[in-house]
């Protein structure tokens, strides 16, 4: 009971950072159909501007300085959307992936200039500093507060896609983009928006979980390979997808180190793998041709 | 068949190499003759004869370490070291009257790149000794450059017990406690207030340092006869992000203390998470916490647990002036790094001056056996493995910020363990 | 065809003799001259341009980008290097083997990978060179986990003096591009070819599209794990980072900077970004900053790569001496003017801009 206890709030916390990262992720390539590898730079951005925002001793103000990295993040990522991506819409996948590639050398040398090389810290703001016990179990309350986070984003998406116009018309531009862009609407404009926002959730991603880890360069490389993974298991453009892709990694991860720790770190990607030879799609995304 | 469309491509290409061969034979050519200061390489080995030292010029050193990515930080401090250790030598004039210049690199962590960066600096810029990388595994790709070149090696950072085969290469130093040392100077303390039987719990980075430094610990306490029991060992990838399942396997095991061979960020990670579980509750995180680590951890630094550290710039009167100095340059404290990587060069520079010569095989004769004053004291350089009689230091983690630097450093007096105690007997360590 | 068919025989002469021997003497021209860092840096620029070619074999030809490349030569370096660790054979033996090793796991790997289409498929095979990055790392005690295997002797003696490995990897390199450009030329090819441009109805024709992938995914990889025993000769080490992502990102980047329409457009690319790389990683310390702009650059003005750039105009000149020299009368659908169109662009351009049709 203790271990199941502390295995899923751990399980929970780890899927929930995750789901905010890919998010982000997914929801750019389900507007544009762009692999967006600097995903994990904004990410690691976002990390280092809260450290910048509150210094190395939070408190409250830190659930100030995560909105406002998020949207910092987000003006970046529509920088980068009307500077870049806008003129690579037509191009091939590869053509898109080596040019975010490119954008990720870019930022990884411009974060060493800006934050320098030493690794950074937050503590936990309050009042999520101590630990919480429950049936012997004790676990950081942080985790409850990422998780929280993680839940709130994800009911957030799901309203705003499928109750808001700005919603609707960013699941248009997916499914029949001449015909949206017949209706009148800017479609350039939307895509911007797109961008930003899932920049601003990669910000907000490791402004959340920056209390929880250190800081440092190389981070941004690390997070992108775990959110590719979330997002192609649950589906590339699907919310709900990613929920799902998020928890499986957590569990898989958690119990892989628990009875194969040798073998903890090829766990997620033979389930990855089994996934795609099974669902090639992924488990909700939508079948391609 | 219509194929042929690929063919005035494929004359084209077979053209545009020949011409960019061509370019590259030129541009390596005029590289060669713009050099100046030095004399030029003999076709075969590419290291200059300067028998006959005369004053004037320059001669060029080199350091190929890593500047990017998550362990940028150990790098770059100890690439600030050795350049303010030239820095000072050409203050004084140079060495053998030369000036002395330093080229350097990023090897972006990739033995390949780090391998073909010594080799170029070696041909083309022609140094005459290298300075280390970081990593234990772009340091074994540089030192078969430079052992192929002869020209010497100082490691002053990554510290594989490998790098010296046993005192087999002619050609390499090493300014850091080997991991050997370090783990056997840890337990030396430790000893001390271990006392009974008491459970330990092992957590390192899966490669051969992480591996190699946790069965040292375990050697050690052997050889000690520590009464205690291993509870759990963890072995996450380097640079892991995510370690919580690793982590709440130690915390489970509830170990009184924990080995941990991590350094860097990776341990700023490990001690955050490890402090949100409540480990260091009751149990001890041995680990490298230097003061880099220290003072990026802040108020989650873990009071009572204890740090070993290869150079502790607080620690050691002997260094004089030099912290503040290098702080005035270079806008932060010395890292151990910084403090090997100035050491490093002065042996170097040392060995020339004894040898009256920039040979590299006179160097590093005269460097075995060797005693040479450097700002940490005079150090001996073993003749048997060529590695530096430098001592570890290890201390208790204080409970509240030293007046003088604003960060939890450790409580005094620090253990500074002798070289003669952590050493292993000579030609046993490969 | 049967008026003009001189023209192609000459044609062909010129690019089935002239070309390889040219390279040939070329190389070997290279390596007397060269200073013995730059012969070093060919040879390994060599042994990237098999394995870009082999990688083009997909990308160029077949219309796959596979992000999983670096599992076959990371595989073809950790045969040699675990050889030579557990003493299971000699070098040569390993090196034999090593393109029979590259071709099995391509042919396990793109049985699986290639039930999935276009970006599924660079993922799944991303998703399998992760899990053997990850494999060689977590069995430390079989592989030196992330240390990875560094000695000389690993590779015989008589290879690891620096002209004579370069001389053996230039053979090797040869060889592997002429039976890669037959391959590339063989009806096997040109099938290959018809499958990228319209893969329906290469199926309607009754060609089967998965059988004629695989064995371009086999050939692939079998060439890139020899590459990767080609990376031993030259760097005599393997550690895991042959087998990471972005080490599966660099021949597909030689590819686009070469262009990846010409056959040598690899080869050339893998020039190209190899002394690039050392130049700028050499010269600044900023190299990822350098690095990062000119691949942006590349891609948003050039994306049909240096290929491209020279074919409006160098390639027209160029291309009407070679036919003077093999005398004169290419047909004129041959005119460099009709291969201009990239293929794959053909289709893509037709979007409205912001569409993104997958």
């Amino acid at each position: 009971m203790h271990a199941f206890v502390v295995d899923l709030v751990s399980t929970l916390s780890t899927a929930g950072y995750l789901f905010i990262v890919s998010a982000g992720l997914t929801l750019v390539f389900g507007a544009m159909r762009v692999i967006n590898l600097a995903h994990g730079s904004f990410y690691m951005y976002g990390a280092f501007l809260v450290t910048t925002l509150v210094g190395a001793s939070s408190g409250a103000r830190f659930w100030w300085a995560v909105p406002a990295c998020a949207v910092a993040i987000g003006a970046v990522g529509a920088v980068v959307e009307l500077g870049v991506m806008r003129r690579l819409y037509r191009s091939e996948h590869l053509t898109q992936l080596l040019a975010t590639f490119g954008l990720l050398l870019i930022f990884a040398d411009l974060a060493l200039r800006l934050w320098g090389t030493g690794a950074r810290t937050v503590s936990s703001p309050s009042p999520f500093q101590g630990r919480i016990t429950i049936a012997g179990a004790t676990f950081p309350s942080y985790d409850i507060a990422i998780t929280v986070v993680a839940v709130l984003v994800g009911v957030g998406l799901w309203a705003m896609l499928t109750r808001t116009v700005v919603g609707w018309r960013i699941r248009a531009v997916v499914s029949d983009p001449e015909a949206l862009a017949a209706t009148g609407t800017n479609t350039h404009l939307l895509l911007t928006v797109v961008f930003a926002l899932g920049a601003g959730l990669a910000g907000l991603a490791g402004a959340i979980v920056a209390p929880q880890t250190s800081i440092a360069p190389g981070i941004d490389q690390a997070i992108i390979v775990s959110a590719f993974i979330v997002t192609v298991i649950g589906g590339l453009g699907s919310i709900a997808g990613t929920a799902l892709g998020a928890v499986l990694i957590g569990v898989a991860q958690t119990l892989g180190t628990r009875y194969a720790p040798n073998w903890a770190s090829t766990v997620i990607y033979v389930v990855l793998i089994a996934v795609l030879a099974v669902r090639p799609w992924g488990l909700l995304g939508a079948a391609e041709r | 068949m219509t194929v042929p469309t690929l063919k005035p491509r494929l004359l084209a290409a077979t053209a545009v190499t020949a011409a960019l061969a061509l370019a590259v034979t030129a541009c390596s050519s005029s590289a060669k003759s713009t050099s100046p200061g030095t004399t030029s390489p003999s076709a075969s080995s590419g290291s200059p004869s300067s028998s006959a030292p005369s004053s004037g010029g320059s001669v060029t050193v080199g350091d190929s370490t890593t500047l990017s990515g998550a362990i940028a930080q150990l790098g770059q401090t100890g690439l600030d070291g050795v350049k303010m250790a030239i820095a000072d030598l050409n203050a004084k004039g140079g060495v053998l009257g030369k000036t002395v210049k330093l080229v350097s690199a990023d090897d972006n962590i990739t033995p390949a790149t780090g391998a073909t960066e010594v080799r170029t600096m070696i041909t083309q810029d022609h140094a005459i000794a290298m300075f280390g990388p970081v990593s234990s595994a772009v340091a074994a790709a540089q030192e078969q450059v430079t052992n192929q070149y002869s020209i010497p090696m100082f490691f002053y950072t990554s510290n594989d017990m490998g790098l010296m085969r046993g005192g087999a290469n002619k050609y390499a130093f090493q300014f850091v406690p080997n991991t050997t040392m370090e783990p056997s100077a840890v337990a030396d303390y430790f000893v001390k207030q271990a006392h009974g039987p008491i459970t330990i719990a092992t957590f390192a980075p899966d490669y051969s340092f992480g591996h190699d430094t946790v069965s040292g610990f375990i050697a050690a306490l052997q050889r000690l006869h520590v009464n205690y029991r291993l509870v759990a060992q963890e072995f996450p990838p380097l640079s892991a992000t995510n370690i919580t399942s690793y982590l709440t396997a130690i915390v489970d095991s509830h170990p009184d203390y924990v080995f941990n061979a991590q350094f860097g960020s990776d341990l700023v990670n490990f001690t955050k998470q490890a402090s949100s579980f409540g480990l260091f509750q009751k149990t001890k995180v041995i680990a490298m916490y230097d003061y880099n680590v220290l003072a990026a951890l802040g108020s989650t630094t873990p009071a009572g647990s204890i740090g070993f550290d290869r150079a502790p710039f607080w620690a050691m009167p002997e260094l004089g002036n030099f912290p503040q100095t290098f702080k005035a340059k270079y806008g932060d404290y010395p890292s151990e790094w910084a403090i090997m990587g100035y050491t490093a060069v002065q042996g170097w520079a040392w060995a020339v001056e004894k040898a009256n010569s920039f040979s590299p095989s006179a160097v590093a004769s005269a460097l075995a056996g060797a005693t040479v004053p450097t700002i940490r004291g005079n150090l001996t350089i073993q003749a048997c493995d060529h590695q530096a009689e430098i001592p570890e230091y290890v201390g208790t983690i204080a409970a509240q910020p030293d007046p003088r630097y604003g960060v939890r450093l450790w409580n005094q007096p620090v253990f500074s363990a002798p070289f003669s105690d952590i050493n292993p007997p000579c030609g046993a360590s490969s | 065809m049967t008026t003009t068919s001189a023209g192609p025989r000459r044609a062909l002469v010129v690019r089935s003799v002239v070309v390889p021997v040219v390279l040939v003497a070329a190389l070997l021209l290279l390596g007397h001259t060269l200073s013995i860092t730059n012969v070093l840096t060919l040879e390994e620029v060599l042994g990237l341009a098999v394995f870009a070619a082999a990688t083009n074999l997909l990308l160029g030809y077949g219309g796959l980008v596979s992000f999983g490349q670096a599992a076959f030569y990371g595989s073809g370096a950790y045969l040699v290097g675990l050889s030579w660790l557990h003493h299971w054979m000699p070098f040569w033996a390993a090196f034999v083997l090593t393109p029979v090793a590259g071709g099995v796991i391509a042919l396990a790997m793109g049985a699986i990978a290639l039930r999935t289409r276009r970006l599924y498929f660079a993922l799944l095979t991303l998703a399998f060179s992760e899990l053997f990055f990850q494999l060689v790392n977590v069995r430390y005690d079989f592989t030196k986990g992330a240390t990875g295997i560094f000695s000389v002797s690993m590779i015989p003696a008589s290879l690891a003096s620096p002209r004579t490995g370069y001389y053996f990897t230039a053979g090797v390199a040869c060889v592997s591009l002429l039976i890669l450009w037959k391959v590339t030329v063989s009806p096997f090819g040109l099938v290959l070819r018809a499958t990228r441009e319209n893969r329906e109805r290469a199926e309607a024709l009754g060609v089967s599209v998965y059988r004629h992938q695989l064995l371009a995914f086999v050939i692939s990889g079998a060439f890139c794990s020899l590459a990767g025993a080609l990376f031993v000769v030259w760097g005599q080490s393997t550690y895991p980072d042959l087998l990471n992502w972005t080490t599966s990102g660099q021949p597909l980047f030689m590819a686009v900077i070469g262009g990846m329409f010409a056959f040598l457009g690899p080869a050339v690319g893998a020039l190209l970004y190899q002394f690039g790389y050392q130049y700028v990683t050499q010269h600044s310390h900023d190299w990822q900053l350098i690095l990062g702009a000119a691949l942006l650059l590349v891609v948003l003005f050039r994306p049909d790569g240096l290929a491209g750039v020279v074919s409006r105009q160098t390639w027209a000149r160029l291309s009407r001496f070679a036919r003077r020299a093999g005398r004169r009368g290419l047909p004129p659908e041959r005119e460099p003017a009709a291969m201009e169109t990239p293929i794959d662009g053909a289709g893509e351009a037709a979007r409205v801009p912001g569409s993104p049709t997958p």
